[in-house]
């Protein structure tokens, strides 16, 4: 299946129920497509490395033979690394779903990070053959009243500070958002300002609900969250989380794309809420800020509605680095649309695939 | 008769084996054999065991006609045997 992909192409890579897509443009305009890669497993996440714009890795999850971490040279077949993640000996958890996986620091050169589940993270630092477990985070003393959300218990955002490798923040369902500052050795949970609506204490230590996690561009420590009970901005002191659900249709969604020049700047997709997640009104629509969230404007030319109910899920949405940036979503009904205007319009570039799982969009070097 | 166990190695496991579809190994239960079977094959254990030792829940190993339930190291092997790695009825 190996295709040369040119260099100087924006990849928009696709993991779904039933494998993996390579969609590939000059222009952002008119796209091919490779794939399917992994036929019939599903792949919750695939992504192109953005520090050497070449290489592709994959998360296959095999309902049969277990997860597994696979790399390519973007356009050429994916090869299995030499192991998956694994828990420890005798702490009696096994990987069942690789949920995502991001670079390490722009300056540790093959350096990966996978979450897991059941929730968990771990490191490699030979592009995949080898991992570590973050075991002051994965056995943590307070796992035992860890509780899966709806997707089950997962670790599903993974955030590098760009200012320092040490410093990560990550994301679990329904746990909440973690940080570290010495390179996981030690752990606290940071969720301060965000509700639990669906528990007795609105605001726990832990518990919380987090979709995804996203830096701002800033490059200062300030992030955004989907939660499932609200969107919420945090500022580069770090501490309280603030909610900036308003002016939303609701406070329900799941994934979440940060502009990726733009400060304050970020997309999200709000869904109805956790009883219905389908666009309010049929219409699918995907929302932008550029003030950290303190106004936001729907845009929809060129997406599907009224009579639009599917889903975006967590990791179906992303940005590429042009200018202006390109924006890419899609569904769980296997439509993938793209906008090359900062979110303004946007246009179909594939149909009928798999429910997607993942989107992610690089430009190739 | 043959001196050891012959492992029926299904069609998604052979990117392990070099596209082998048998192996011939010896062995006294099936816990050792995949851990010979590893030894050989690096990383085709994981395929079939998770990483606390259990049987993955959506593959059968059957020695014999026999299917092996639970315990991989209670399930005792004689030479001659033959052991099938076979995915199970699942998926959608």
């Amino acid at each position: 299946m190996a295709k040369t992909v040119k260099k100087g192409s924006t990849a928009v890579l696709v993991g779904t129920k039933k494998g993996a897509f390579l969609f590939h443009s000059p222009d952002r305009g008119r796209w091919s497509r490779i794939g399917p890669y992994f036929e019939g497993t599903p792949v919750y996440h695939v992504m192109l490395d953005p520090r050497d714009g070449r290489t592709a890795y994959a998360g296959a999850t095999s309902e049969h033979w277990g997860p597994t971490v696979h790399r390519a040279r973007i356009g050429g077949d994916f090869a299995r690394a030499k192991e998956a993640p694994k828990f420890p000996e005798g702490a009696n958890l096994a990987v069942t779903r690789i949920w995502h996986i991001e670079p390490g620091h722009p300056d540790e050169d093959g350096t990966l990070y996978v979450g897991v589940e059941p929730a968990g993270l771990f490191r490699s630092d030979d592009r995949g053959d080898h991992w570590r477990s973050f075991d002051a985070l994965n056995l943590h003393p307070s796992r035992g009243g860890w509780r899966p959300g709806n997707g089950g218990l997962c670790l599903h955002s993974v955030l590098v500070d760009p200012r320092d490798a040490r410093h990560l923040l990550v994301g679990i369902s329904a746990v909440g958002a973690w940080e570290t500052r010495d390179a996981g050795a030690t752990w606290t949970p940071e969720n301060r300002g965000v509700r639990a609506d669906f528990l007795p204490e609105k605001y726990p230590e832990t518990g919380q609900c987090v979709h995804k996690l996203a830096w701002d561009a800033a490059a200062d420590g300030s992030v955004f969250q989907q939660n499932h009970c609200g969107m919420y901005y945090r500022g580069a002191g770090g501490g309280r989380w603030t909610e900036v659900s308003a002016g939303l249709p609701s406070t329900f969604g799941f994934p979440i794309a940060a502009h990726p020049h733009r400060r304050k700047t970020a997309y999200i997709v709000p869904l109805v809420g956790d009883f219905n997640r389908v666009p309010p009104k049929g219409q699918l629509a995907v929302w932008r800020t550029g003030n950290a969230g303190r106004t936001w404007r729907r845009l929809t030319r060129g997406l599907p509605g009224p009579g639009a109910y599917m889903g975006v899920l967590r990791e179906g949405l992303a940005v590429d680095r042009g200018d202006p940036v390109g924006v890419y979503a899609g569904t769980n009904t296997g439509e993938l649309y793209g906008s090359r205007d900062e979110g303004e319009s946007w246009r179909t570039i594939a149909a009928h695939l798999p429910p997607i799982l993942s989107v992610s969009a690089g430009e190739v070097r | 008769m043959r001196s050891g166990v012959l492992v029926r190695v299904p069609h998604a496991l052979r990117e392990y084996t070099n596209g082998q579809d048998e192996v011939l190994l010896e062995a006294l239960d099936v816990a050792s054999l995949l851990r010979s079977l590893d030894a050989t094959f690096p990383g085709i254990r994981d395929r079939v065991v998770d990483e606390t030792g259990q049987p993955r829940r959506y593959v059968n190993v059957f020695v014999n006609e026999d299917l092996v339930r639970g315990d991989f190291e209670a399930a005792r092997l004689h030479p001659g045997d033959v052991v099938h790695i076979l995915p199970s009825v699942a998926g959608g």
